[in-house]
């Protein structure tokens, strides 16, 4: 494997950052190639923003080397913050200025031509259909329209790497899919997308490739079909019953499942044959109210990886 | 890591400054009346009410109100400024978070800070302009015997005030980017700006008290800002051009200050 990748728009080796004696990232290693999504999932407090920030400048790694769009961030800072695009995990809109001044103020930042500026800021409100709502005060949108403000006003440099932290946390379905669909469009047109998410779906519509981050580590990589199945049984039975019947149910099920676990109230049993295990289970005699059963999905992988407790 | 001495970058300042102006351009009818009308009271109630007190004879052979006219425009200038880089840093600092989102461009924190005290240096000319226009038409109108603005080097106060705002400016950011916590800005105002307001020679000279008060006014920002204005409205002697200098040389002294402790919070 070549040092540095020629088609890596971001190459982090044993990357690392520190808040006095706080570890928040402890050494990570990855790699963005251009044009694909790259997703960042992992529970609160697993160093996902801490990462992002490192991408874009705004925290210093501690440790490791990081190069972005080829430059090292430290030494390139202005160089490499000009072909970025960034969604913040938390909006920092300028509430000073309307919706449509936000985009030709963020604009200005990028020294672009103002005939520029005027004709990206039209189009980009179209983009994230805001056209309506150019004149209003950034105080009165709602927060699903914030978001999509926050998505333009990252795309005014027209920049070749996009770093999007919990695009779509907040939103309702529909403005989620129209993120989701303009995201899509991005990579169609070759851009690099880096983003973290709560919602396994998304990742698993969008990513190309993502990591599973805990406690500073990247602690799984791949891609989503990839992450399944290295980490769980293509099926899953969920029973529901009262606590003694799934203690009943439990030894028959380990015998015959990849992987058993339970939660309040529920047993899930993960396993290559779904039809072979309901049919063991039902001549037991066992009295199940409530099975049901689906494909497996990126939300088992990330709980099975991270556990089902709490994380912070 | 390295560190090292942070410059600003002239365009990314001017961005800031434009934000900045870009704002003014939407409100300026509401955010200028305050610092209108404030000089004007103190000129009111010190020059004409306390005045009237100290008529016979005045102060340096200037009646009492002449005396006091061209410290107020000083006086404002340092309101302009230390309101801006206290408060309205803060918020954006802090509460609206304006600066974190400016730093992910081509801007950097240097500039952000940079941009701010050209911005604070900006309307402290502007509101200074303003006031001296009025100072000088309420002398022609009502004092024509004693003007209140008697010099054509008068026209060189807008870019003194400009400066004296980029020096409070670097004050306030320095006591800003030292705080977590708004409430704190009770002390910078009692303790250093109400201070320099009340002793700085804008009242009465201070210079013909006994040591230390001229020594004590003597390092205060504001005593060589007054005294300029104060020369510049009735004619500058060599003297001006060494209260100049002490403020040119204080705020270059100052300014990288602020611009590191600032990075360091918003590049963390
Ligand atoms: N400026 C800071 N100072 C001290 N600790 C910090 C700072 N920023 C983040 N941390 C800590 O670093 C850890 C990682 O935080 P980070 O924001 O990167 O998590 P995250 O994966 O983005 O979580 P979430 O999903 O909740 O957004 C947390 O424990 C957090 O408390
Ligand atoms: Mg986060």
């Amino acid at each position: 494997m070549p040092a540095w990748s020629e088609e890596a728009t971001v190459v982090a080796r044993n990357l690392k950052k520190s808040y006095g004696d706080f570890e928040a990232v402890k050494g990570v290693d990855f790699e963005v190639y251009r044009g694909e999504c790259f997703g960042f999932l992992g529970p609160n407090g697993a160093g996902k923003t801490t990462t992002m920030k490192m991408i874009y400048g705004v925290a210093i790694p501690t440790g490791g080397e990081l190069k972005v769009v080829g430059l090292d961030i430290t030494e390139r800072e202005r160089d490499v913050k000009r072909r970025i695009g960034v969604v913040p995990q938390e909006n920092n809109l300028d509430d000073d200025l309307e919706v449509r001044e936000n985009l030709l103020v963020y604009g200005r930042y990028f020294d672009l031509p103002k005939k520029v500026i005027l004709q990206r800021v039209e189009e980009l409100l179209d983009f994230v259909q805001l056209t309506d709502k150019a004149e209003s005060e950034v105080e009165h949108l709602s927060g699903g329209m914030k978001r999509r403000l926050l998505i333009a006003r990252a795309l005014v440099n027209d920049p070749d790497l996009i770093i999007l932290d919990e695009p779509t946390t907040g939103l309702d379905p529909q403005a989620r899919h129209l993120v989701w669909d303009r995201l899509r469009e991005l990579a169609a047109q070759g851009k690099t997308l880096i983003l973290t998410t709560h919602y396994m779906e998304e990742a698993a519509r969008l990513c190309n490739r993502l990591v599973i981050m805990e406690g500073g580590r990247i602690i799984s990589e791949g891609s989503p079909q990839e992450l399944i199945e290295r980490h769980v049984s293509p099926q899953v039975l969920e029973f529901r019953a009262p606590t003694e019947t799934l203690e009943r149910l439990s030894p028959l099920v380990q015998d015959e499942a990849d992987a058993v676990e339970q939660t309040d109230g529920a047993l899930l049993a993960y396993t290559a044959d779904a039809d072979t295990l309901l049919e063991k289970v039902r001549s037991a005699g066992v009295a199940v109210e409530n099975t049901a059963y689906r494909q497996t999905d990126l939300e088992d992988v990330f709980l099975r990886l991270t556990g089902r407790s709490l994380n912070d | 890591m390295k560190t090292y001495v942070r410059f600003p970058n002239a365009r990314g300042s001017f961005r800031v400054w434009q934000r900045e102006f870009t704002i003014f351009g939407k409100y300026w009818k509401t955010l200028t009346f305050p610092n209108f009308i404030e000089p004007l009271l103190y000129l009111a109630a010190m020059g004409l009410g306390l005045g009237a007190f100290i008529q016979r004879g005045g102060i340096n052979g200037q009646s009492y109100i002449q005396y006091i006219a061209p410290g107020l425009l000083a006086a404002n200038a340092m309101f302009a400024a230390s309101f801006e880089s206290t408060f309205n840093t803060f918020v954006k600092l802090k509460i609206d978070q304006i600066f974190d989102a400016i730093v992910t461009t081509p801007v950097n924190a240097e500039d952000v800070v940079a941009g701010e005290y050209l911005w604070a240096g900006t309307r402290a000319a502007v509101y200074g302009t303003g006031f001296l226009a009025v100072l000088t038409i309420i002398g022609f109108i009502f004092l024509p015997n004693q003007l209140l603005i008697s010099s054509w080097w008068a026209l060189l106060i807008p870019l003194f005030l400009f400066l004296v705002g980029v020096m409070f400016s670097v004050m306030g950011t320095l006591f800003t980017s030292l705080i977590r916590r708004i409430d704190l800005y009770a002390y910078y105002f009692t303790l250093v700006v109400t201070p320099m307001f009340l002793f700085s020679g804008i009242f009465f000279p201070v210079t013909r008290f006994p040591a230390p008060v001229p020594q004590i006014a003597w390092i205060t920002p504001l005593y060589h800002a007054v005294n300029v204005c104060r020369d510049l409205a009735n004619g500058p002697t060599l003297g001006t051009l060494a209260d100049l200098a002490w403020v040119v040389i204080f705020t270059a002294i100052l300014a990288l200050i602020p611009i590191q402790i600032m990075r360091r919070r918003l590049i963390s």
